[in-house]
């Protein structure tokens, strides 16, 4: 199955989703922390207690994410987590649609992108399918994975 | 031992690059400038603490804040300090930049506090096309010079301070209204405010 998807698309796949996690991870880490509670406040779907503990902790989850995709560390399990957070991410949008609260601000990519909620979701989805890209194309000889194992042998470990 | 080795290294590179990642924005952060002309200050200068808010006059949850703030400065009376910044957020709000304006220039015949009551209790009323029309009712109640109020909201300054404003608001990286800075330390919204500011303010007079 695998082999349905060309090694470069794989690369590309996990290299794109690592690059939005660390953007938005980066961005909302080094930002006010009270700005981003404030975004998954208005989400609704977290207890008051753990929305600030959250909005320290998302972002750096999102870094260490996005860059064990991008440099191809636990490659299977960093694909299954970005797939997993994009997905609750996407579930978390369209509850609020569904409730028919609006947000000053999806909390996305921090301040600086401002996407209206069908966008969001759009995009959300795209992450989600360019994840199971990136776990569908695991191992890759481009990875610190294939490194720390002594080498790409192009199989899949009998994982698969 | 060796695949353990390589194992760690990797995750440990991991690691690094989300702490360098996390400082290289970090330093993005720029200072700001918490001064405002002083029609725009209220409380003494050398109050001990001083509440830096930026602020939005069409943004519904600024109105929200209002009244715990009005409050917060009624109990600590000569004890506290309150800068306004305009924070127009132009990509929801029509015409916020045409509210800061006018309020900057009813400030320039002494009225902004005024005005800016009149902005917030009738919210409701004025974000639409008839802006032109209660904007000057508000004027006119408030016995400003029209004449003087009118040609100072075409003065180019007047934008120019806005942006200022906004500018000092994206560098202290607001990205919501209202954001009360007191004693520099951060708080989003009315509830932020409520909850968390007011004890903090308390506290910061106790010192």
């Amino acid at each position: 199955m695998s082999k349905a998807i060309p090694p470069s698309a794989g690369v590309a796949a996990r290299v794109i989703v690592g690059a939005v996690l660390v953007y938005a991870g980066a961005v909302k880490a080094a930002g006010p922390s009270e700005e981003f509670a404030l975004v998954i406040g208005s989400y609704d779907v977290l207890p008051r207690e753990m929305v600030r503990t959250m909005a320290v902790f998302l972002p750096w989850i999102e870094l260490v994410i996005g860059w064990a995709l991008i440099l191809g560390v636990q490659l299977r399990v960093a694909a299954v987590a970005s797939g997993a957070l994009f997905t609750g991410f996407l579930a978390a949008l369209i509850m609020v649609q569904l409730k028919g609260i609006e947000l000053p601000n999806c909390g996305c990519l921090g301040d600086a992108v401002h996407f209206t909620p069908l966008q969001a979701c759009v995009f959300d989805s795209c992450l989600v399918a360019l994840s199971w890209i990136s776990w569908k194309s695991a191992p890759h000889a481009l990875s610190l994975d294939s490194w720390a194992e002594g080498g790409y042998t192009g199989h899949t470990h009998g994982k698969r | 031992m060796d695949r353990l080795i390589r194992l760690l290294a990797s995750a440990s590179l991991v690691l690094i690059a989300s702490v360098a990642s996390f400082y290289v924005a970090r330093g993005q952060r720029k200072p700001f400038s918490a001064v405002a002309p002083a029609y725009r200050s209220q409380g003494p200068e050398d109050a001990k603490v001083t509440i830096v808010e930026f602020s939005d006059f069409e943004c519904p949850a600024c109105r929200v804040a209002e009244p715990p703030m009005r409050a917060l400065l009624k109990l600590y009376d000569g004890k506290v300090r309150l800068v306004f910044k305009h924070f127009p957020l132009e990509r929801m709000h029509f015409w916020a930049r045409r509210s800061a304006i006018a309020a900057e220039c009813a400030g320039k015949q002494g009225k902004f506090w005024e005005y800016h009551h009149e902005l917030y209790d009738h919210q409701e009323e004025w974000p639409n096309d008839k802006f032109e029309e209660r904007a000057a009712g508000y004027a006119k109640k408030l016995k400003l010079d029209a004449a003087a109020w009118d040609a100072c909201r075409k003065d180019p300054a007047m934008d120019a301070a806005v942006n200022a404003d906004v500018k000092d608001g994206e560098n202290a990286w607001v990205g919501s209204t209202p954001t009360f800075f007191i004693n520099g330390k951060r708080f989003v919204g009315a509830r932020d405010l409520a909850e968390r500011g007011s004890p903090f303010v308390e506290k910061e007079l106790k010192k």
